[in-house]
């Protein structure tokens, strides 16, 4: 195989599942392109995803913030209403002395997504404005550590298995933040899973690199 | 015009751009982050983390998870007594997904990672009938889900707290929540360039 420059490597991407080298290509508005060998998806091409991101980005946060404010569960038991909502099953957790499993939680569901949904707001903010190059680096290294470890829709399903649980024990409303955490998740979902962070980077390099050019 | 050889093209594992292996350290190209290439010490970390795991996994399932009590009668139920109980009273999907969650999928992690391992060291696997690129990429996307016991168990002590019925975590719940961080750590540390398929 021969190359111009090492430059000329961003034109190659490693398949995420199998590590097959793929050339990448331009591909239509819309569509994506799958690894040649095992047929995961390797890159979308979004001529806005800036718009996009950035969109989505702000009702996964205004969803959040609904999410975090409003009860989530209440349960009738004996005649006395319980209601939890997210930090405050958090801090319950610490207040029943569980202190690393309440550390773990506070990281996991409320600190990651609440950062990448800043990061990302302010990572598409930046190269619409087309500056930031040392920043949005930074951001993206930074988002690609967060990223594995932000475990929203993992809570939502344990949400789900606790309430057949709860069933035995008594009457169950539903609170806002229940809808309102489940709208987040699946935005979540959409920008964790579905936007790869390598579109991210090309998206940068074109924005930022090509300006100098012109 | 540089000739490189295909085998010696490496991922990033932060911003996953292509770079070329150039043998002891390498630094990514676009991110600058190092990608770990110790030749001396390539998997001891990885080891380690997951070590701590499997100890953390045995109080995790020795001790109860959930202690409930319930007008004076007090009942402690371990992860495997809880699916047990779940399937007694018929609720047979979430005693599926707990079962998946909490036993199979730390289980699987474990030897998964411990074959890997092995095998980026001494010839094993060689018969190429599963590729160890896709364990990996297994490992990693499960690796989350067993989480979902322990926010299970955090909200049902959150909401469920009188006088007369009451819910608490038990000491399992953080042994368990250390043994998920570790397993995940453990396979962060992993070093995917070092299996090579047709070695």
């Amino acid at each position: 195989m021969k190359i111009e420059n090492e430059d000329a490597l961003d034109n190659f991407v490693i398949c995420h599942k199998c590590f097959t080298l793929n050339e990448e290509i331009p591909i239509a508005d819309g569509s994506k392109a799958c690894c040649s060998k095992c047929g995961h998806i390797l890159y979308r091409y979004d001529s806005k995803l800036i718009d996009h991101s950035l969109a989505l980005s702000f009702t996964g946060l205004i969803f959040f913030i609904l999410a975090n404010l409003f009860p989530l569960l209440q349960i009738d038991i004996l005649g006395t209403e319980q209601f939890i909502t997210i930090p405050k099953t958090i801090v319950s957790l610490f207040d029943n002395g569980f202190y690393i499993v309440g550390f773990v939680c506070v990281f996991l569901i409320f600190i990651f997504p609440l950062m990448i949904f800043l990061i990302n707001i302010l990572l598409f903010t930046l190269l619409k404005m087309e500056r930031g190059e040392k920043l949005t680096k930074e951001l993206l290294i930074l988002l690609s550590h967060i990223t594995p470890w932000s475990m929203a829709d993992i809570f939502f399903i344990s949400l789900l298995v606790a309430l057949v649980k709860l069933i035995a024990f008594g009457q169950i409303h539903i609170g806002i933040s229940f809808w309102a955490l489940m709208v987040f998740v699946m935005i979540d979902i959409y920008i964790t899973k579905s936007i790869h962070l390598s579109e991210i980077w090309m998206l940068r390099k074109r924005i930022l690199f090509n300006k100098d050019k012109n | 015009m540089i000739e490189i050889d295909e085998d010696k093209l490496i991922r990033c594992p932060v911003c996953d751009a292509v770079n070329i292996d150039k043998g002891k350290e390498n630094t990514c190209r676009r991110c600058g982050s190092a990608i770990f290439h110790h030749r001396s010490f390539s998997t001891e970390k990885s080891w380690a983390f997951l070590i701590t795991a499997i100890i953390a996994y045995i109080p995790a399932n020795l001790y109860p998870m959930l202690l409930t009590s319930a007008f004076g009668i007090r009942d402690e139920s371990t992860i495997l007594g809880g699916v047990v109980l779940l399937w007694e009273h018929g609720s047979y999907p979430v005693a599926a997904i707990i079962f998946f969650a909490s036993i199979i999928i730390p289980i699987m992690k474990f030897l998964i990672l411990i074959y890997l391992l092995i095998s980026v060291k001494y010839p094993l696997g060689k018969d190429k009938k599963v590729s160890k690129h896709k364990l990996y990429y297994i490992t990693e996307v499960i690796g989350p889900w067993s989480m979902i016991d322990v926010f299970v168990v955090a909200i049902l002590a959150a909401l469920i707290h009188l006088s007369s019925v009451e819910i608490l975590a038990g000491t399992a719940a953080t042994a368990f929540a250390i043994s998920v961080f570790f397993t995940l750590l453990a396979a962060h540390a992993f070093d995917e360039t070092l299996i090579k398929e047709n070695r």
